[in-house]
């Protein structure tokens, strides 16, 4: 079809439209976006290999890219689990309020980051709705790692869920069916048909919430308390060096937050088509 | 309508099944059985029940009322998993993930059966259906015949009680549909497994069926072999349905259907008594517009009409007649090759119309709703 929309001739002779409109979406594209990413490769390896090696092996350096990942990684893995949870759940049974469910879940995207990790201060917190019930226990979830997972939870949730919940919209409702009559438990039918045609759309929905809960900062930055060495991910990292005027430890961290997302990309994208090759 | 085939002798047996969908009757008191080895066609328009009473035999709609029992054992308590039935999907619903092998010895890797007998299984199965050139294809790659034929094999790789098929040929057009069921009427042949086909087309059913079921707003009409419920429909539906009929309103008198100047004599019968409103139902191929040379059949003149309408539609020829009573009807009129050549006709001619075939139904609906009506 794209095909054959580009052969149809609307001038005739050279067409000026074509050069123009690709010129121009490059030239926008530039200082929008590649040239913002491009300055941080060309600052930090201005000054050498070596002092972009040092700042980058700083122990809290070291420190802040380690807890970004451990904290991303488990915020992923509940997102998907209960992800695919709430998108069978929400796909296979009619009930009252299923709606407000699906526009509850999917909330979190719209609520500024900031007032996400606020929320979780004001339920959580030592003086919190419901932190004050477990404080007296010597349970404390803010300013510590537990805070940023739950951070990460609650902005990302709606990432991995809205991939996944398309996809058993669109799931032929007889696969399961056939299934059961050739013997298969309801635990059988989701392991060896229905999951299979999800995998691609879980693989999305976790690079896309590993890559999301990575770069977070205007929740963590709330919750976690931004002690250095201890609840300070990458992104609190380069924030804190910039404003102590160490731009090249920020920028260090930044190469590496922003080759982490290219690599992720790249992985979704070729995953993906492999994925969902039969 | 009882079907009167034994319980213990049948392969499948629905008894006296009846389901609601909130206030409306999906099916009313639904009774029939499938011997070993036969097809069993359910024909009916959409919204006549067949899909639900299929869901019921399989286990993916319960029942309100009434038993499934298949091979002697009431299975209407079981879950779809226990019930052991094959069911051929209408969209085929093949795994898209799985190869052929794979979709076809689905049924026997939830069995637990050993890996060596599965691939046995699958092996005859596919030599049987044809499939050796895509046995490592995955669903997307194979044609619609293709995928009906993996379909079946994976519902019979594991013995089932009764095959299922849910309008199978419904995706496919006209060309390919008429290729695939006489494929699969010979498999059905070769196989002997107890089947169950629905479907809409009357053309499909005739063919296919050992048996056809006609169901109409939840009731089971008639059931029958093919030829008879083609040519002794029970009811005006079955007759209208299965193929075109004329519909003449009448009544009885002394074993004679009369109509104005209409008279036929009619085989005694005990359900229609003297005085009765009945129907005369008769297909436009059993309608004789001259008088025939070679009387064998059971010929009987019915009163003269005037060709209306002539129209050529390949094979043979279709007429309007409109009979010579005071309603005059127009009838239709089908004539093959062989007459039209040696009696042409034209609109305006007169012609003496006689039958060689005919019902006499009682006329349940009101005798004021319609004197004749083409259908």
């Amino acid at each position: 079809m794209s095909a054959n929309l580009s052969n149809i001739r609307h001038t005739h002779g050279l067409d000026v439209v074509k050069p123009l409109s690709i010129t121009t979406l490059i030239l926008v594209m530039m200082p929008l976006v590649l040239l913002p990413l491009a300055s941080i490769f060309i600052f930090g390896t201005s000054s050498g290999l070596r002092s972009f090696w040092n700042a980058l092996t700083a122990p809290e350096a070291v420190f802040a890219l380690q807890l970004s990942i451990v904290t991303s990684f488990w915020a992923t893995v509940f997102n998907v689990v209960f992800g695919l949870f709430a998108a069978y759940v929400l796909t296979k049974y009619n009930f009252w309020g299923r709606n407000a469910l699906i526009v509850t879940i999917s909330l979190p995207t719209a609520i500024p980051t900031a007032v996400a990790g606020f929320a979780l201060l004001l339920l959580w917190g030592p003086y919190g709705i419901l932190g004050r019930f477990l404080d007296p226990h010597g349970i404390h979830l803010m300013f510590t790692a537990a805070a940023i997972i739950l951070a990460n939870i609650f902005v990302t949730f709606p990432l991995a869920f809205g991939v996944i919940k398309p996809v058993f919209d669109t799931m032929n409702q007889s696969l399961e069916e056939a299934s059961a009559t050739m013997g298969a438990t309801r635990w059988q039918t989701f392991w060896h048909v229905t999951l299979p045609s999800l995998r691609g759309a879980i693989l999305s929905g976790a690079l896309l919430t590993f890559a999301r809960a990575v770069g977070e900062f205007g929740s963590t930055i709330l919750v976690s308390g931004n002690l250095a060495g201890r609840t300070q991910t990458a992104p609190l990292y380069i924030f804190a060096k910039f404003n102590e005027g160490q731009v090249e430890a920020a920028n260090a961290i930044a190469i590496v937050l922003a080759l982490f997302s290219f690599l992720i990309f790249s992985v979704l994208f070729l995953a993906r088509d492999w994925l969902e090759a039969e | 309508m009882k079907d009167n085939i034994q319980t213990n002798q049948a392969a499948v047996s629905v008894e006296g099944v009846s389901k609601k969908f909130g206030a409306a009757v999906v099916l009313d008191d639904i009774n029939f059985s499938v011997l070993e080895g036969e097809t069993l066609v359910l024909l009916g328009a959409s919204g006549s029940g067949k899909t639900t009473i299929l869901r019921i035999i399989a286990g993916l709609e319960t029942p309100d009322s009434g038993r499934v029992i298949l091979h002697g054992k009431d299975v209407t308590e079981l879950p779809a998993r226990a019930r052991g039935v094959g069911v051929i999907f209408q969209n085929y619903a093949l795994f898209p993930k799985m190869t052929v092998e794979g979709n076809i010895g689905y049924g026997l890797r939830l069995r637990g059966r050993p890996k060596s007998d599965i691939a046995e299984i699958v092996n005859t199965l596919i030599e049987l259906t044809h499939l050796e050139e895509h046995r490592r294809k995955h669903p997307s790659q194979l044609s619609g015949g293709q995928q009906q034929r993996v379909a079946i094999a994976r519902a019979l790789a594991y013995n089932p009680e009764v095959l299922l098929f849910d309008e199978p040929f419904g995706a496919l057009d006209a060309q390919i549909r008429t290729r695939l069921r006489r494929e699969i009427r010979a498999l059905l042949r070769e196989i002997k497994v107890p089947s169950i086909f629905i479907t809409h087309d009357q053309e499909e059913a005739l063919e296919l069926g050992d048996r056809i079921a006609v169901l109409n707003q939840g009731r089971l009409e008639q059931i029958g072999t093919p030829y008879n419920v083609y040519n002794k429909p029970a009811t005006e539906f079955v007759a209208t349905f299965l193929g075109a009929a004329n519909l003449l309103l009448g009544i009885v008198n002394e074993n004679r259907f009369e109509a104005e100047d209409i008279f036929l004599k009619i085989e005694p019968d005990p359900k229609i008594r003297d005085g009765q409103s009945v129907k005369l139902v008769f297909r436009p191929e059993d309608v004789f517009l001259r008088r025939p040379e070679n009387l064998t059949q059971n010929y009987q003149p019915l009163v003269d009409g005037i060709v209306e309408e002539v129209n050529f539609v390949g094979a043979f020829e279709r007429v309007v007649v409109r009979l010579n009573i005071s309603t005059r009807p127009p009838i239709l009129v089908t004539r093959p090759k062989s007459e039209t050549t040696v009696f042409p006709l034209e609109p305006g001619v007169k012609v003496p119309v006689g039958l060689v075939r005919f019902r006499i139904l009682p006329n349940y609906t009101l005798a004021s709703e319609r004197a004749a009506r083409v259908i």
